[in-house]
């Protein structure tokens, strides 16, 4: 780079004046990085492969829930005495019934009947039909957005229109904010959209069941949790997508980035587990360690995050990692993976 | 000022810059390589250039180079690009053409040295500089799952135009400008070659901006494509606009530029003038009735620039057409008649004298050939040193060739 001095200070040639049919927006870093993004989704909205993304993963959450539904359906229509205790000429079990069920026991195997349904349907209602929908929104919308994530970043250098980004006026700063804002928009549209229509599509099948929705569970403390259950899920899927963005600029290509963070995801499940058994068989120093580990995973810590919260949607245990030592963690993950991204993209010759 | 004002102000720049440009090479290259000298004369260099600088010089490079790894893809590359030129820049495949116009576009960053556009160091105001710029860089990409209309919809908007339906009076301008407004709907995916080069073209001229640089904008089109590009980039310049031209068709670069450069394995071979350039290498064709008297018509040539006539640069037989031999005189026209006399002198009468107009292909391929001979990238400098000589006050180099 020359170190040579700015000596053409003040001696910039003046700029002609454009054609009346040229009208120029605001010029500020903030407006140009807001129009980048804006540029991003309706690019985004235009491509096919998103709208073949957003149909894969609405079928997915409506063959969720018509799967709860079906089990549901098939409890419905069972009749009571299928909850009866099995017949001792079938089963001799200490609670086979060896008798014709008296009143007493049909009743109890109609209550046996709802409890079953009330249990196996619970996913239909809410509150639990909230955390079910953000359960399977983080895994197939994690795999489309990542998907999505390699793709508007490494489509553009792969399809050598980067350098139609970098001929116009942005700064490189600039392109990278403006996809980390996009995938940031659909990160946070993928999982309220998938929420809404999981809640929607189970309240409905719900009337299967003939079981009312109770609303008392509902309050403000309630509603503030479940929004920030959601920005978390929101949180999980934009942090493996920066590994998506990260490795797709570091390898100007889709494949690289959507490969690098599935295999990341999956790896980080095996990897854990396989650290866990490892540290249970070895007491000591080194077990610890080992089962250490996967506290520092991406995935343990959104959980962990997901299930501090999910305590106050519905009854659940809280995680043995705390929100701080979580948010740390996730915080430096996007540190690291974001500020590599700005490292490659501001010192990349841009040769293809 | 006036035009000639300018003009003449312009040539003063041109000479001073050459001179200087010539005299730091002369310099390093007789210099030691001490990187410490090397540094000394690279400021200089640029605080020596700098004083002259003025508002229109559009752009203007200083010792810009690139290396990637031991291949030196440009070499303390020095341009200078006029408000209202029209630039030619020539060179064959791979010697450094695109990596200059992406050193120019902030698209590679330099290994050394600096490009000014506007007045702006490139490497701290690139943002201002590119807002000024519509650039086509080789073949134009695009959004293949957008139309034509709507991919410039979106570099309207990474361009700083605002966005919504304000520039669709514009949009519809520059999609009439390449003949595309039939095609505005259909996805760029189906566009032929030829319609991608033009969709680059209005992209290019979307902003109205003051520089249009084109690298090769005539890749892919059919003949009556290459014609309209040409009317295109005259009209642009007629309009005031500044135009840096990258192609191989010299043709096409010698009916539109008013001034070019010429690269060899990425160091400037030539700079300048077209017309002058070409007057440059200016010849005259003397055939003669017999092939003997060809022979004595060389050797009296020969002798007479020996003896005083420095304007005859070389004297060589060639075989024409109807392969008979002719003598070449590398001399102005205007000395026909002087070159007539002196064959008259000595009893020698040609049977036809006549100028023969040098052109940017020969040209091209003089300078090219000969810089290659040179030795290549790294010894580019003397090759820079001795095909500046021509255009350097005096002459006095090429008296010496």
């Amino acid at each position: 780079m020359s170190t040579l001095p700015q000596t053409t200070r003040g001696k910039e040639t003046p700029a002609a004046v454009r054609r009346h049919t040229v009208i120029m927006g605001r010029q500020d870093f903030l407006s140009v990085v807001l129009r980048l993004i804006g540029v991003e989704i309706y690019k985004v909205r235009r491509r096919i492969m998103s709208k073949v993304l957003s149909s894969i993963a609405i079928l997915v959450m409506l063959a969720a829930f018509a799967l709860i539904a079906a089990i549901s359906l098939v409890i419905t229509v069972e009749p009571p005495s299928t909850f009866l205790p099995p017949s001792c000429a079938l089963a001799r079990t200490p609670t086979c019934l060896d008798h014709p069920p008296t009143q007493a026991e049909l009743t109890q195997a109609a209550q046996a009947k709802q409890n079953a349904l009330k249990s196996v349907s619970a996913p239909l209602r809410l509150p639990d039909s909230l955390t079910f929908s953000v359960g399977i929104t983080n895994t197939i919308g994690l795999v489309l957005l990542v998907i999505l994530a390699g793709t508007i970043v490494g489509g553009e250098y792969g399809g050598g229109t980067v350098r139609l980004i970098f001929t116009r006026g942005p700064t490189r700063t600039q392109f990278l904010i403006s996809k980390i804002g996009a995938i940031l928009v659909c990160s946070a549209l993928t999982v309220a959209v998938l929420a809404v229509i999981g809640i929607v599509v189970g309240a409905l099948a719900n009337f299967i069941t003939g079981i009312g929705i109770d609303f008392g569970f509902f309050t403000g403390t309630w509603a503030l949790h479940a929004l920030l259950y959601l920005l978390i899920a929101a949180l999980g899927l934009f942090v493996y997508s920066m590994i998506a963005l990260f490795l797709s600029t570091m390898g100007k290509a889709t494949a690289a980035g959507v490969a690098g963070a599935l295999v990341w995801w999956v790896l980080e499940g095996i990897v854990g587990q396989v650290l866990t058994t490892i540290g249970f068989f070895n007491r000591g120093p080194l077990g610890d360690f080992l089962k250490a580990i996967p506290d520092y995973f991406i995935g343990n810590n959104i959980g962990a995050l997901l299930q501090n919260q999910s305590q106050y949607l519905s009854p659940d245990q809280p995680s043995t990692l705390s929100d701080l030592h979580a948010l740390l963690v996730i915080a430096a993950y996007l540190i690291l993976f974001i500020g590599l991204s700005w490292w490659i993209s501001e010192r990349r010759d841009v040769t293809n | 000022m006036s035009n000639e004002g300018i003009a003449v102000g312009r040539q003063m720049y041109y000479t001073t810059h050459t001179n200087i440009t010539s005299c730091a090479t002369n310099r390093r290259i007789s210099g030691s390589s001490d990187e410490k000298h090397s540094t000394t004369i690279k400021e200089m260099v640029v605080t020596d250039i700098l004083p002259e600088y003025d508002t229109s010089t559009i752009i203007s490079t200083s010792r810009l180079t690139k290396a990637f790894g031991n291949l030196v893809a440009v070499n303390d590359l020095h341009l200078q690009v006029m408000r209202g030129d029209v630039f030619g820049f020539l060179g064959p495949n791979g010697s450094g053409k695109t990596t200059t116009i992406r050193m120019l576009l902030g698209l590679i960053r330099p290994t050394a040295g600096r490009a000014i556009l506007f007045g702006m160091d490139n490497a701290h105001q690139l943002s201002a500089i590119l807002q000024r710029i519509g650039a086509i860089v080789e073949t134009p990409v695009f959004y293949p799952y957008l139309s034509g209309l709507d991919n410039l919809r979106v570099i309207a908007a990474m361009s700083g135009m605002a966005q919504g339906k304000a520039n669709d009076t514009r949009l519809a301008e520059v999609l009439e400008i390449v003949e595309l407004r039939s095609y505005e709907k259909l996805a760029y995916s189906k566009y032929s070659l030829g319609m991608k080069q033009r969709l680059g073209i209005a992209a290019a001229l979307l902003t109205d901006p003051e520089l249009v640089l084109l690298d090769e904008p005539t890749n892919g089109l059919d003949p009556a494509g290459v014609i309209e590009i040409r009317r295109l980039i005259l009209r642009l310049s007629s309009l005031g606009k500044t135009i840096f031209l990258s192609s191989h068709i010299l043709h096409e670069v010698q009916n539109v530029c008013n001034r070019v450069a010429i690269l060899q394995k990425g160091n400037l071979v030539k700079q300048g003038n077209v017309s002058e350039l070409l007057r440059s290498s200016e010849q005259i064709e003397i055939r003669m009735n017999e092939a003997d008297e060809a022979q004595q018509a060389l050797q009296l040539l020969q002798q007479a620039q020996g003896q005083g006539l420095d304007w005859i640069a070389n004297v060589t037989i060639e075989a024409n057409r109807r392969e008979r031999p002719v003598v070449i005189v590398g001399a102005p026209a205007q000395r026909s008649a002087e070159i007539n006399r002196v064959l008259a002198q000595n009893n020698l009468f040609a049977a036809e004298i006549h100028p023969r107009e040098g052109n940017l292909e020969e040209l091209f391929l003089e300078v090219t050939t000969s810089a290659a001979q040179a030795g290549g990238a790294h010894v580019g400098m003397e090759a820079l040193a001795e095909t500046l000589a021509p255009e350097m006050p005096g002459g006095g180099k090429r008296g010496s060739r």
